[in-house]
């Protein structure tokens, strides 16, 4: 065991002592800024060029409407200052109709010279109760990913047409939007009783906190478990090619070398954990979210982090002890980032309805336990305790076959030379005595 | 628990073979080396001797036959004392001299303290002192292959294992590394090496040992060996050169040279340089004891079926 923690060690300080340790401690809050800066950057690119469009409208009474609205936006965006992005103005244009499908083409080709870049013909029976049948709203243009114009024109042609068949009704359009104010919904937590017997009010929860949490610590481990894993099939690689490998067989066996470099890629993991969680502890606890997570929700997180670790490091140390090029690891690695890959293709799913069937049976996939049994536990109420025991086991079980078989290929695989190991053989070095 | 060796044994092996798929590669070998020795490991490529070793250290483990270690059979437990230095080796390039080394050293289960005082005197021994805190990229080859012995004597061992331990070394470094052998080897550790030098197998060994296809061709001290094969090699100068050998009877040229020729008898010497007398005036007579190179190339020359590689 002292060999062991030996390797351990060494591992541990050549890790954290490389350039690559450090740029992977800025990595995350590297990329997390950056992609905020890109959209903010992003955000301040958009053309604001003015959108002219033209209407074509068959009511005769629409028009005059959309361009006050027109107006009036403008002028609210122009006010609002730097406070929002800049968005473009919307300039309307009247069309006087001659000939219903001569016009269609006249305003195309305005579209397509530029002149204009959208235009909407408003069907004739678009003010008719229960839409009569010309009460379409057909909007034209060539750009068909710029949604802010024709969106907007919709909710503003909708809320004219509602207003006057109100008049014409004669009922009282204010009266109307006073009675039509909708009942809000608030978003709670459950009741509960404190300790003395009273009962504890349930608290207002916003989606965005139930979701960013769950969500937040996947993508943590995730990211924990991959920063320090995959290093493992680099660093036995390298070891095999540098004809490092033999002399270190022949002073430990080569079960206790791939525990100690196990153990020593725990501990680079767990460094980074402890930096991140520590960082995400102090944000949970300034924002006022740290109640929120339930309190075993850290323990459970180091447990899954450590199977999740020697699983996957296990079968990451078999690969590089297999290969002899960095070729045949890149090949051997697909079918196992797939595996890894698994809870990101199910995750909102799960999110949503983390008790569902498919929920519980997909987390008890042992590959896929640490990061979706993770994510579920950080969603109260929690799954059952069953069901975390039996992921427990599983994930335990299946984490020592890995380390069981990695270590059998890591013992043959690290003395082969010049063969590309391939699924079949490595399960043959599995079997051999 | 390391035991002393039995009987002054280091290292014994009896009846070992290593099958890979069809191919044999080491057959029914037995050797004992006895403690404090230099033994000699010559053979041919692809011959069996890497293989062996691996045995020796239990890196590969035999399908039959015992190894028997400094009086460990059949485990590891006698690993911590034994020095390796493979033939294809590398060091991390990464870490620094000292480093490298003080992790060697532990792997060997050394205790620290100890480790830094060996590490510091083999860097002196070695004249590298001042290379302890660089890193081992910095290195030329020639510096690298000396760092690469000082981790497998680092830990003091009792068995010392070096598979061609003066490949690609220059002469200076070379004879800097034979003396470090050579003074192990006075201080007691039992010397165990490879090598396709056979000048320098002949100079520095106490016995010599030889496989060929796997199976043991030769074992023993150089005189042994050379009684064993060829005190028939007969050297000499006669007038006519080699058109004054032809049509003689019971030799066979090894070497023409031109103005010597090299030949092997198989009747008495005596009654050869009566008939070569005969023939010519004959300048230089000599009944020599053959060379090591000269078993080696007779056992293992190509027309002999031998070196595969």
């Amino acid at each position: 065991m002292r060999k062991v923690w030996r390797v351990a060690w060494t591992e541990y300080q050549n890790s954290v002592r490389s350039k690559a340790f450090i740029i992977g401690v800025l990595a995350l809050p590297l990329m997390i800024g950056v992609s905020i800066g890109l959209q903010v950057i992003a955000k301040r690119q958009t053309d604001v060029s003015d959108r002219r469009f033209v209407v074509l409208d068959r009511t005769g009474v629409l028009y005059k409407r959309i361009e006050a609205r027109a107006k009036e936006r403008n002028s609210i965006f122009k006010q609002s200052g730097t406070n929002s992005a800049p968005r473009p103005d919307f300039i309307p244009e009247k069309f006087a109709e001659t000939d219903g499908v001569k016009a269609e083409m006249i305003l195309s080709e305005r579209v397509r010279k530029k002149e204009v870049s959208a235009f909407l013909i408003i069907g004739k029976d678009a003010l008719m109760p229960q839409n009569g049948p010309d009460a379409s709203l057909a909007y034209h243009t060539q750009a068909q990913t710029f949604n802010e114009l024709p969106d907007w024109l919709s909710q503003v042609v909708n809320e004219e047409v509602h207003r006057m068949r109100y008049e014409r009704a004669g009922i009282d359009p204010a009266l109307l939007q006073k009675l039509g104010q909708p009942v809000p919904v608030r978003r709670l937590g459950l009741a509960k009783m404190d300790t003395s017997g009273n009962v504890v009010e349930a608290r207002e929860e916003s989606r965005l906190t139930a979701m960013l949490i769950p969500m937040g610590s996947m993508f943590l481990l995730y990211m924990l478990i991959m920063s320090a894993a995959p290093a493992l099939l680099n660093t036995v690689l390298e070891e095999k090619m540098q004809k490092i490998s033999e002399v270190l067989i022949a002073s430990v066996a080569p079960f206790e070398l791939m525990l100690g470099k196990l153990l020593g890629c725990v501990m680079v993991s767990m460094t980074l954990g402890l930096l991140y969680l520590g960082s995400s502890i102090y944000m949970l606890s300034r924002h006022g979210m740290l109640d929120k997570v339930p309190a075993e929700f850290f323990a459970w997180f180091i447990l899954f982090q450590i199977l999740g670790l020697l699983m996957y490091g296990s079968v990451f140390s078999a690969i590089g002890a297999a290969c002899s090029e960095l070729k045949d690891a890149q090949n051997l690695m697909m079918p196992v980032m797939i595996m890894i890959m698994i809870p990101f293709f199910v995750w909102l799913p799960i999110a949503e309805s983390p008790q569902s069937p498919f929920a519980r049976w997909i987390s008890l996939f042992p590959p896929a336990t640490p990061m979706l049994m993770m994510m579920r536990i950080a969603i109260a109420p929690g799954p059952p305790a069953w069901e975390i025991a039996l992921g427990l086991a599983l994930t335990l079980a299946f984490t020592l076959g890995c380390v069981w078989a990695g270590g059998k290929i890591f013992r043959i695989g690290i003395l082969s030379q010049g063969q590309s190991p391939t699924i079949g053989r490595l399960a043959r070095w599995v079997f051999s005595k | 628990m390391i035991s002393t060796e039995q009987n002054g044994v280091a290292l014994r092996l009896s009846g070992v073979t290593k099958i890979y798929g069809s191919h044999t590669a080491v057959n029914d070998l037995s050797l004992e080396v006895p403690s404090g020795s230099i033994y000699g490991f010559i053979g041919p490529n692809g011959s069996g001797k890497t293989t062996t070793l691996r045995m020796i250290l239990r890196i590969v483990l035999p399908d039959r036959g015992t190894v028997e270690v400094l009086g460990v059979r059949d485990t590891r437990s006698a690993n911590d004392s034994i020095g390796y230095l493979p033939e294809e080796r590398g060091l991390y390039r990464k870490m620094t001299v000292s480093r490298v080394l003080a992790y060697h050293a532990a792997l060997k289960g050394m205790e620290s303290r100890s480790a830094r005082e060996s590490v510091a005197f083999w860097l002196h021994r070695m004249g590298l002192e001042k290379w302890a805190d660089h890193k081992v990229e910095a290195l030329s080859k020639g510096m690298a292959q000396k760092i690469q012995f000082i981790a497998a004597v680092v830990a003091k061992p009792k068995l010392l294992i070096l598979d061609e331990p003066f490949s690609g070394l220059d002469p200076v470094n070379l004879d800097v590394l034979r003396e470090a052998i050579l003074e192990m080897g006075r201080n007691g550790a039992t010397i165990l090496f490879s090598t396709h030098d056979m000048e320098m197998a002949e100079k520095m060994c106490d016995f010599i040992f030889m496989i060929h296809k796997g199976c043991k061709v030769l074992d023993g001290t150089l005189s042994t060996i050379q009684s064993q094969h060829g005190a028939d090699l007969v050297r000499l100068k006669i007038e006519g050169g080699a058109a004054a050998l032809q049509g003689l009877e019971g030799i066979q040229i090894v070497r023409d040279h031109g103005q010597l020729q090299e030949l092997r008898c198989s009747t008495d010497p005596q009654e050869l340089l009566r008939r070569l007398s005969a023939r010519g005036k004959v300048q230089l007579f000599e009944v020599a004891k053959p060379s090591l190179h000269d078993i080696f190339v007779n056992i293992a020359a190509p027309d002999k079926g031998g070196n595969d590689a």
